[in-house]
């Protein structure tokens, strides 16, 4: 008996996370939309939907790490939209630095925004949502400097970025959210900083007196959340063609959901990018089958709120060890 | 031991009176320079008359939302439900309805929004402010699935009271609404088992709990309380600008919060003062009306906002490290 629980551990553990059910929960609305609609199933229609999620799967991968660590990120949004505003101003035609350049200033953007919200959580030690929530409003009025340039995106490198199809089916952007949902799952499971990570996650206090460096650690995990932010900044307006100040608004809603329909627990300490990747697929296909069925948009804002109240409702009840009376 | 007691809380006291002195002191200077260097606009009926009517609402949910957080909770659905009331105010007063008939469904659907609220963060035991962010979306989405996205003229004799009408002719209807709950809010605070037991809550639930409080009840009586005063709000709002529209209240809650940190309120709860809210509305209002007589672009204003809730967390985590390190 000990011999195969301890043979088919890993399976029972993997029985255990949210990823079946999400699995589940995916063939089931397969079926549903495709019934419900003829354009649901086409190849065109899946095409877009893998296409569409680039810049929400991006951001997910930077959150997911944040929130492992128990911390909390909603300044994403905003700091994407920094990011692509800037390369695109300084791609613009009279302007015009060389591209590697743009790319590596929009990493520096996203990476200090990033820095400088886990300096103020972790040496300050203000709340993570408080502190995020009052960067997410000053990022986004830094974003108003270049509002009325309105630059396009003309630089041919830029524009491939995100709108590639490997073999005319298969989106390049996807192949960025696997390579980089996979690299991030190898740091988190065989690095010393995944694992410190996943420790300060479960409890903070105890990592400390562990001895693990918490406030690096978590400062580190910012930084990776806002470098991811910033290649989603280039995808967006390398998928829109130009650069507004409002890019990127209300993508934390989004991306939240994802994240914690895909089983990461809120809080930290729990979370795969598995269960994170299908959460991916499921919201991007209601939001499609939501447009194919003609789904009013202002209702269709009201299911997406809707559904990250259901989702964090869902977890705090999954995660209720011992129920205390109040 | 009572000794010991009492010495405890004359300390408290006076901590609490230099606190609350001090913000007003700061207010006091504040309004003064930019009554110089906004002259003659900042400092005149034109300006101070709209200013308070517009604090007005801030105030009233910021004296509500104290309760809450005190308790150790935090709302942050409120802006979404002042969109919602706009809306729902606008179409209903299209509909031909009398206007308190209007009133009292919009109070209505304030109470039911606080209710939903309550039962997600009691009931369910969700992080309120993971709850009231996603519930703020809703709001907000509903509202503009109400009115369709555009903005709809709200004009009936009892709306436009609320928001800008005149009791004995000289006194504006809202400023004595802000004042009345400000009152009450002092009341049940300083004065009452209620306020005792919202302070203990948020100081420590368990034994708030052991010692025989219903913690729950508490904390959902706050929240209902908190989505009446944010329709309230909404509906001042509706009727200042004789419109209702989606929009309405966007952004509002990141005012409202750091006015109510800056006033002294702790964010893990069991801490906070009715008139430091008080003098915090007052700041914050003032600093953002007079950068807007100054023509400072929305969006700047924004950065401002988004520093000051961050500075002030900052100033109030830091002071209390540096008491921490003390005791």
């Amino acid at each position: 008996m000990e011999k195969t629980s301890k043979k088919y551990s890993g399976i029972i553990n993997f029985l255990r996370t949210p990823t079946p059910t999400l699995i589940g929960i995916y063939i089931v609305m397969l079926v549903l939309f495709s019934l419900a609609s003829k354009n649901f199933l086409v190849i065109q229609n899946i095409k877009g939907i893998f296409n569409n999620f680039a810049v929400f799967g991006i951001l997910a991968a930077g959150v997911t790490v944040v929130m492992i660590g128990g911390g909390f990120d909603l300044s994403i949004g905003s700091t994407s939209g920094l990011a692509g505003i800037v390369s695109a101003v300084l791609l613009m035609k009279n302007i015009e630095v060389p591209t590697p350049i743009v790319f590596l200033i929009a990493i520096a953007i996203g990476c200090s925004v990033g820095f400088i919200n886990g300096l103020i959580i972790t040496k300050v030690g203000i709340n993570p949502i408080i502190t995020t929530l009052g960067t997410l409003a000053i990022i986004r009025g830094v974003c108003y400097f270049w509002a009325n340039l309105n630059p396009r995106i003309l630089n041919v490198f830029v524009q491939n970025l995100g709108r590639i199809y490997i073999g005319n089916v298969f989106p390049i952007t996807t192949v960025y959210i696997i390579v980089a949902f996979v690299i991030l799952t190898l740091i988190l499971k065989f690095t010393r900083f995944g694992r410190d990570l996943f420790t300060i996650g479960g409890n903070e206090n105890l990592a400390r007196l562990a001895g693990i460096p918490v406030d690096r650690i978590k400062i580190l995990s910012y930084v990776i959340s806002g470098f991811f932010c910033s290649i989603a900044g280039l995808l967006l307006i390398s998928q829109l063609g130009s650069g507004r100040p409002e890019y990127g608004t209300g993508a934390e809603l989004e991306v939240l959901t994802i994240v914690v329909l895909g089983g990461v627990v809120v809080g930290g300490g729990k979370g795969n990018y598995l269960g994170v990747f299908i959460a991916l697929i499921i919201i991007q296909t209601i939001t499609n089958g939501m447009v194919l069925l003609n789904v009013p948009i202002y209702i269709r804002m009201v299911i997406k709120g809707a559904l990250l109240v259901l989702v964090i409702s869902i977890d705090a009840i999954r995660s209720r060890r011992n129920l205390l009376p109040y | 031991m009572t000794a010991m007691k009492a010495v405890e809380a004359t300390q408290k006291k006076k901590s609490k009176l230099n606190n609350t002195v001090i913000l007003f002191i700061i207010l006091i200077v504040m309004f003064s320079v930019f009554s110089y260097i906004g002259r003659p606009f900042f400092f005149s009926k034109l300006n101070l008359i709209p200013m308070l009517n517009n604090l007005s609402f801030i105030g009233i949910i910021a004296a509500v939302l104290t309760m809450v957080m005190v308790s150790g909770e935090i709302d942050f659905s409120v802006g979404g439900n002042i969109g919602l009331t706009a809306c729902l105010t606008a179409l209903l007063l299209e509909r031909g309805l009398p206007g308190w008939q209007v009133v009292i469904i919009a109070l209505c659907a304030g109470l039911a929004m606080g209710a939903f609220n309550g039962i997600l963060v009691t009931v369910i035991g969700v992080n309120s402010i993971m709850a009231t962010i996603g519930t703020m979306f809703i709001w907000r989405g509903i509202g503009y699935t109400l009115s369709n996205g555009e903005s709809m003229l709200a004009m009936n004799p009892v709306i436009d009271f609320i928001g800008r009408g005149f009791i004995f002719k000289v006194i504006p209807f809202p400023i004595v609404l802000l004042v009345f709950f400000f009152t009450i809010t002092y009341v049940i605070m300083n004065q009452s088992k209620w306020g005792r037991r919202i302070y203990a809550i948020g100081a420590n639930p368990l034994a708030s709990y052991l010692s025989g409080i219903n913690v729950k009840r508490v904390k959902f009586i706050n929240f209902l309380f908190c989505g009446f005063t944010a329709s309230l709000g909404g509906l001042i709002l509706t009727s200042l600008s004789a419109v209702g529209m989606p929009q309405h209240g966007q952004g509002l809650e990141l005012v409202i919060v750091s006015s109510i940190i800056l006033g002294g309120t702790a964010l893990g709860g069991g801490r906070g003062q009715i008139l430091g809210t008080l003098a915090g509305v007052l700041i914050l209002s003032i600093l953002y009306n007079f950068l807007t007589i100054m023509n400072i672009y929305y969006f700047y204003i924004q950065i401002v906002q988004g520093s000051v809730l961050i500075l002030v967390v900052s100033t109030y985590e830091i002071r209390q490290a540096m008491v921490r390190r003390r005791t």
